[in-house]
């Protein structure tokens, strides 16, 4: 049975939320969006606390259309 | 040449697909492995064990092709509770606290819980993962790709061209209009559990009258438009607004009060009848909408097959009509064909993702699906050991297939576990619990002892594929081998099929080729040299609120569990003592 590997070091998962910050960014910044962007960082600020206190998850039937 | 895993997750029914040189090689939805059934998270275990059966080691992974994009889903979700305010403020930070927690970090989370280069892993379009799931797994070179479901990023209903690898999208119906929440909605209000309670509806609609109430719902719930298209009157619905509830008090102004959930059914009762009549309209409707919508998808692509994802593709009543429309429409068009990917919801969108990616690094499509045997094969040693552990007695059979039909024959229930598990909510013949089709006291004993489900839900026939037009007003095509079709019973066969035939007289049936289910062909070949119709009731290995079966110790837990009287495990054989 292949074995759940072992979690990458530190900077190589830092390296990763980056580049995913990076995309979100670039998302938002598109000329059509970035009316949302001062909303998103506020939020975001509030998802890398979320993050870093563990992160959430909710399972509810009709939860694939607002969360 | 490249080797591509494919994800769906972080919602409900995750899944893994591997793809490996342009060749499904396994396909395994998380919740065989978890036991959670449709297991929301993220297929980490289904991941690492398509992997396992292959052999191969994650860091030899080319591509990981996760099944919807989530930072334009959070885009979707931001502006619609936006748009809803102040409907939506107590979502509002509960959403928001998801996506940003959770949701926008999957590739992040996949990469690290697999081991796979963060860089390798890619995020797809949640519609064109769902089309490219039917398409590409499809035995068409071109076709109209029809995908409609609850809600990708943005759209609800998608229309598609297919060709050779390449696969356009020629319109589409967004949010908050959707047929698949149109139907959740009304689950929920008929008191079923929403993502689980929608074969329910469908089993209903048959028990009720459409026309009582199809006027209602034309007129003030879905609104059809001329070019295939709907709109929904959103005052009937809050999914907008509710992740707990997915109508409004429009909707009960309209139909009456929602039924009580887990009361228990009474179809005699003007009451329940009402309910029952609701789930026909909204039958009714949803086969209209679907038929116009498959319409314009042909006519948009110029195509002559239609290939139809989401998981409102899993309405088997609704295919029937489908595939009965393309055959017969005029000239040219006629004799049109309809497939539909077993795995049709969103588990489907791991194998979709899979193959968009695989196709984009080069790989060549791969042949059409033959079998929906994807999973993890049963070790029947394994289950010889835990079973000798246990106490039980079990003991090999020469033939487990002639052993299984003889015990039908005599009137048993039999457990029926052979080889790799299915792909998809259907079993079909690899992880089933089979039985006589002749008694209505055989579907009785099923739903009520084993199943614990509502005593109008039908069952459905497995038969040899040859043999389909004996019994059934239809011929195998290309729905029949997954079980994703109706066909009506004809009346001579009736008497042989009663436990298996539905009170509109049709039945839901899966025709078997010793080239898809070796075992399941066998055993129904058996049936028939014991001077039986080769056909046996062919329902899922699980008990109520439980995924199927998947390992060999989930057979011995079902075993202990529930009261059949035969367990066949690859050759062992557990028999129950009166």
């Amino acid at each position: 049975m292949t074995q759940r590997p072992a979690p990458p070091p530190l900077h190589r998962r830092l390296g990763a939320r980056l580049r995913t910050l990076l995309r979100l960014c670039a998302h938002f910044l598109h000329p059509t969006r970035f009316i949302l962007a001062p909303l998103l960082l506020v939020l975001l600020l509030a998802g890398v606390l979320l993050l870093l206190t563990g992160g959430l998850a909710y399972v509810t039937p009709f939860v694939y259309t607002l969360f | 040449m490249a080797v591509v895993l494919g994800i769906s997750g972080n919602y409900h029914d995750a899944a893994a697909a591997l793809v490996i040189d342009g060749q499904v090689v396994a396909a395994i939805q998380e919740e065989r492995l978890s036991r959670i059934k449709n297991d929301a998270g993220l297929p980490i275990a289904a991941a690492l064990a398509c992997l396992d059966h292959a052999g191969v080691d994650p860091r030899a992974v080319d591509r990981l092709a996760f099944y919807e994009d989530p930072v334009a889903k959070l885009e979707r979700v931001l502006v619609h509770l936006l748009k809803n305010m102040p409907r939506t403020w107590r979502a509002f930070p509960r959403a928001l606290a998801s996506q940003l927690g959770v949701k926008i970090w999957a590739l992040d989370h996949l990469s690290e819980s697999l081991g796979v280069p963060r860089d390798r892993v890619v995020a797809l379009d949640h519609h064109r993962s769902h089309a490219a799931s039917a398409f590409f797994a499809s035995p068409y070179q071109e076709a109209a790709v029809l995908v409609v479901d609850g809600v990708g990023e943005a759209h609800a209903t998608t229309l598609w061209s297919g060709r050779g690898h390449q696969l356009d999208l020629l319109a589409s119906v967004d949010f908050p209009h959707s047929l698949g929440l149109l139907y959740a909605g009304l689950t929920a209000w008929l008191g079923f559990a929403v993502n689980e309670g929608e074969y329910k509806v469908m089993g209903l609609a048959a028990f009720g009258d459409p026309s009582r109430l199809r006027d209602v719902f034309l007129q003030k719930i879905i609104h059809l438009q001329g070019d295939g298209s709907y709109q929904l009157d959103l005052a009937c619905f809050a999914h907008m607004s509710d992740a707990e509830l997915g109508f409004g008090p429009a909707l009960e102004r309209l139909l009456g009060p929602r039924r009580p959930q887990a009361k228990p059914w009474d179809l005699g009762d003007p009451a329940d009848r009402r309910y029952a009549d609701a789930a026909a309209a909204l039958q009714s409707v949803l086969e209209d909408t679907l038929l116009g919508l498959a319409g314009r998808a042909l006519q948009l692509s110029g195509a002559r097959h239609l290939c139809l994802a989401g998981g409102v593709a899993l309405n088997a009543r609704a295919n029937a009509r489908i595939s009965q429309f393309l055959r017969t429409r005029g000239g040219d068009a006629g004799d049109g064909r309809l497939f539909v990917q077993p795995a049709a919801g969103d588990a489907g969108g791991a194998l979709g993702a899979a193959l968009l990616a695989s196709a984009e690094l080069g790989d060549p499509r791969p042949p059409p699906l033959q079998s929906a045997a994807l999973g993890l094969p049963v070790d029947p040693a394994r289950a010889l050991e835990i079973a000798r552990h246990l106490g039980l007695a079990p003991r090999r059979v020469d033939d487990p297939c002639q052993e299984a039909a003889r015990r039908i024959c005599d009137g048993q229930l039999v457990a029926f576990v052979q080889g790799r598990f299915e792909w998809g909510p259907r079993a079909l013949g690899q992880r089933s619990l089979l039985a006589s089709p002749r008694e209505l006291a055989t579907r009785e004993r099923l739903n009520r002892v084993i199943k614990q489900r509502e005593p109008f839900r039908p069952f459905a026939p497995a038969v040899l594929s040859q043999e389909t037009s004996q019994f059934f007003a239809a011929e195998p095509d290309d729905l029949t081998p997954f079980m994703t079709t109706t066909a009506p019973v004809l009346p001579a066969a009736l008497p042989r099929l009663r436990a298996v035939t539905h009170v509109d007289g049709s039945a839901r049936l899966q025709t078997v080729e010793a080239a898809r289910a070796p075992e399941l062909h066998a055993l129904l070949t058996g049936l028939e040299g014991l001077g039986e119709a080769p056909i046996a009731l062919n329902t899922s290995l699980n008990g109520a609120g439980e995924p199927i079966v998947a390992s060999a110790e989930d057979a011995l837990a079902f075993w202990l569990r529930h009261g059949v009287d035969a367990m066949i495990i690859g050759d062992l054989l557990l028999e129950r003592t009166r």
